[in-house]
């Protein structure tokens, strides 16, 4: 029985799902912010090496009709690519000197 | 000079001097602190310009209608009749005053599709162009004109599938008062880019100030140095020198072009190389960057009424349109509206929107991500310098400061706030 809830191939990934599947942009942008640094180091370590891989599976797919675990695994990319500023840029979770800013989400796409 | 340097230098001298109506001297930011000043500049300017409130998009259809919170200005109805045409009224019912068009919070935008809107009060109801059309119990008002009776209209005209409105009972007509070098813009094909992100920042900072922010390039190695680079020296060198950037000021409006890395070139499925902790590397797995994607969609030939500067690595054009709407046109196929709503003289809402092409694949569509991404981050940081400017300003410490030359559209632009609202000052004194 298949317990993995990403494409097969992408099933080593699953411990990621729970916190970085996530299908709004401020739910990931939330979880960025509620990790401690290491944890969006290991998260990037985990998706990096297996995101062109990903990117290429999916290119394969229809973006409008897209199955739940290909879903998934696109929204691990978009955490990716959130983490990616956090881990590269500011070696921190949030955005140094940014204090108090935020953005509130008033339209984004359905996938 | 770095490579890049050179090669995008024109060896133009100042522009500033080249404006007449423009000095060189220190400036005065009470425009940005001043109570007064704030009250004046809502009167003079938010009240009587043609102001932004959304895209045609909004209103795929006859019935549909959004509302806008223009916080001390209006509260608003944008609608498309059965005609097709886009109209727009207060918010307000005929009857005791309620207001009509809300959903669960009145303070909240709200929008939908009807084909009436009822009020919640008393069931007045009325068309999709504001008028009355069912008064509950109305045999028993006194002598009541019903076909007279409506929400109050409020201009709204379309351009470009931009919706504008103007809150002055006679407002110039919105295509006179953009003028011919906005007209232009009609030739670009916004309505292909329907992908939209949308964000909403509350600021405490002055509306002009947030404006500043986004008008010079001076700034860039230092708020934006993590991105650019974390040697501040070597971040210097890599922005365009001050020269590259090309001005053009046509009061009220005005726009900037600013120079951008070219695109990467294409790369082969798999050849992004082992994963790194490095941005560069980020960028090249997405074939994105913030100068947006590097497959760049086809909308067709640009036009030509774009990088009219000839800048050689052209990054994007943006459009200002007096007082608080920017249409950035980049490059790469994409647009960005930015909009700047004051809500006290310390205190505004700042939206940005962006628009591309549907994705067509993944690939596309995480480029776009990344794009949005990485604007936010900036702005984000913009952001606290707005606040703290403000506190800065605030205390008077000071009262001059210095604007360099590649300020420029920050001296212009505060001048032609200042001189709107000296100019309605005058009016209203001589018509006393
Ligand atoms: S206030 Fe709207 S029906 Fe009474
Ligand atoms: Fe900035």
């Amino acid at each position: 029985m298949s317990t993995t809830t990403l494409p097969a191939q992408f099933a080593e990934l699953e411990q990621w799902v729970a916190d970085w599947a996530r299908p709004t942009r401020q739910e990931r942008y939330d979880m960025r912010l509620s990790k401690k640094y290491d944890q969006l180091e290991e998260f990037y370590d985990a998706i990096a090496p297996r995101a062109e891989e990903a990117i290429d599976y999916l290119n394969g797919r229809d973006l409008t009709d897209l199955a739940d675990d290909d879903a998934r695994l696109l929204q691990l990319l978009y955490s990716m690519i959130l983490v990616s500023y956090a881990v590269n840029v500011f070696m921190q979770p949030r955005i140094p000197d940014s204090g108090a800013a935020f953005f509130n989400t008033t339209a984004e796409p359905a996938v | 000079m770095t490579e890049l340097q050179q090669r995008l230098a024109t060896g133009k001298g100042k522009f500033t001097p080249l404006y007449e109506d423009l000095d060189t001297g220190p400036v005065s930011y009470e425009d940005s602190i001043s109570p007064e000043f704030f009250e004046a500049e809502r009167e003079a300017v938010f009240k009587r310009s043609w102001l932004y409130v959304g895209r045609s998009e909004r209103l795929p259809r006859p019935g549909t209608f959004f509302t806008r919170e223009l916080k001390g200005l209006a509260s608003i109805v944008v609608s498309r009749r059965k005609d097709g045409v886009v109209n727009a009224f207060h918010n307000v019912c005929a009857h005791r005053g309620n207001k009509v068009v809300w959903q669960e919070h009145p303070q909240e935008e709200s929008k939908g599709s009807c084909r009436e809107f009822a009020c919640k009060y008393h069931g007045w109801r009325y068309g999709l162009d504001g008028r009355v059309t069912h008064v509950t119990n109305e045999e028993e008002f006194f002598g009541l004109d019903k076909d007279s009776l409506r929400m109050p209209p409020v201009h709204c005209e379309e351009f470009a599938g931009f919706i504008f409105v103007n809150l002055a009972p006679d407002p110039v007509p919105l295509r006179t008062y953009l003028g011919d070098r906005l007209l232009e813009l009609e030739a670009y094909p916004f309505g292909e880019m329907t992908q939209h992100y949308g964000f909403s920042a509350p600021i405490r900072g002055n509306w002009k100030l947030a404006v500043d922010s986004v008008c010079e390039w001076y700034h860039p190695p230092y708020v934006h140095a993590r991105f650019i680079d974390k040697d501040i020296a070597k971040a210097e060198k890599m922005v365009p020198p001050p020269d590259s950037y090309h001005y053009d000021l046509f009061t009220p409006h005005m726009l900037t072009s600013v120079p951008g890395p070219p695109p990467l070139p294409p790369r082969e499925p798999g050849t992004a190389g082992p994963a790194a902790r490095d941005q560069k590397w980020v960028y090249r797995l997405f074939r994105a960057g913030l100068f947006g994607p590097d497959d760049v969609p086809d909308i067709g030939p640009l036009p030509e009424f774009l990088n009219a500067g000839n800048i050689k690595s052209w990054g994007n054009d943006q459009f200002w349109l007096f007082p608080n709407l920017s249409v950035q046109i980049w490059a790469r196929g994409f647009y960005i509206t930015y909009t700047y709503w004051p809500e006290a003289v310390d205190k505004h809402t700042y939206d940005i929107d962006l628009y591309f092409v549907p994705p067509k694949n993944a690939q596309e569509r995480l480029a776009q991500e990344l794009i949005v991404d990485s604007t936010i981050e900036f702005a984000m940081q913009d952001v606290n310098t707005i606040e703290a400017t403000q506190q800065g300003l605030s205390t008077r410490a000071n009262r001059q400061f210095h604007l360099s030359d590649q300020e420029l559209l920050i001296r212009k632009f505060h001048k032609t706030v200042r001189d709107t609202v000296a100019a309605h000052g005058a009016r209203d004194a001589k018509e006393g």
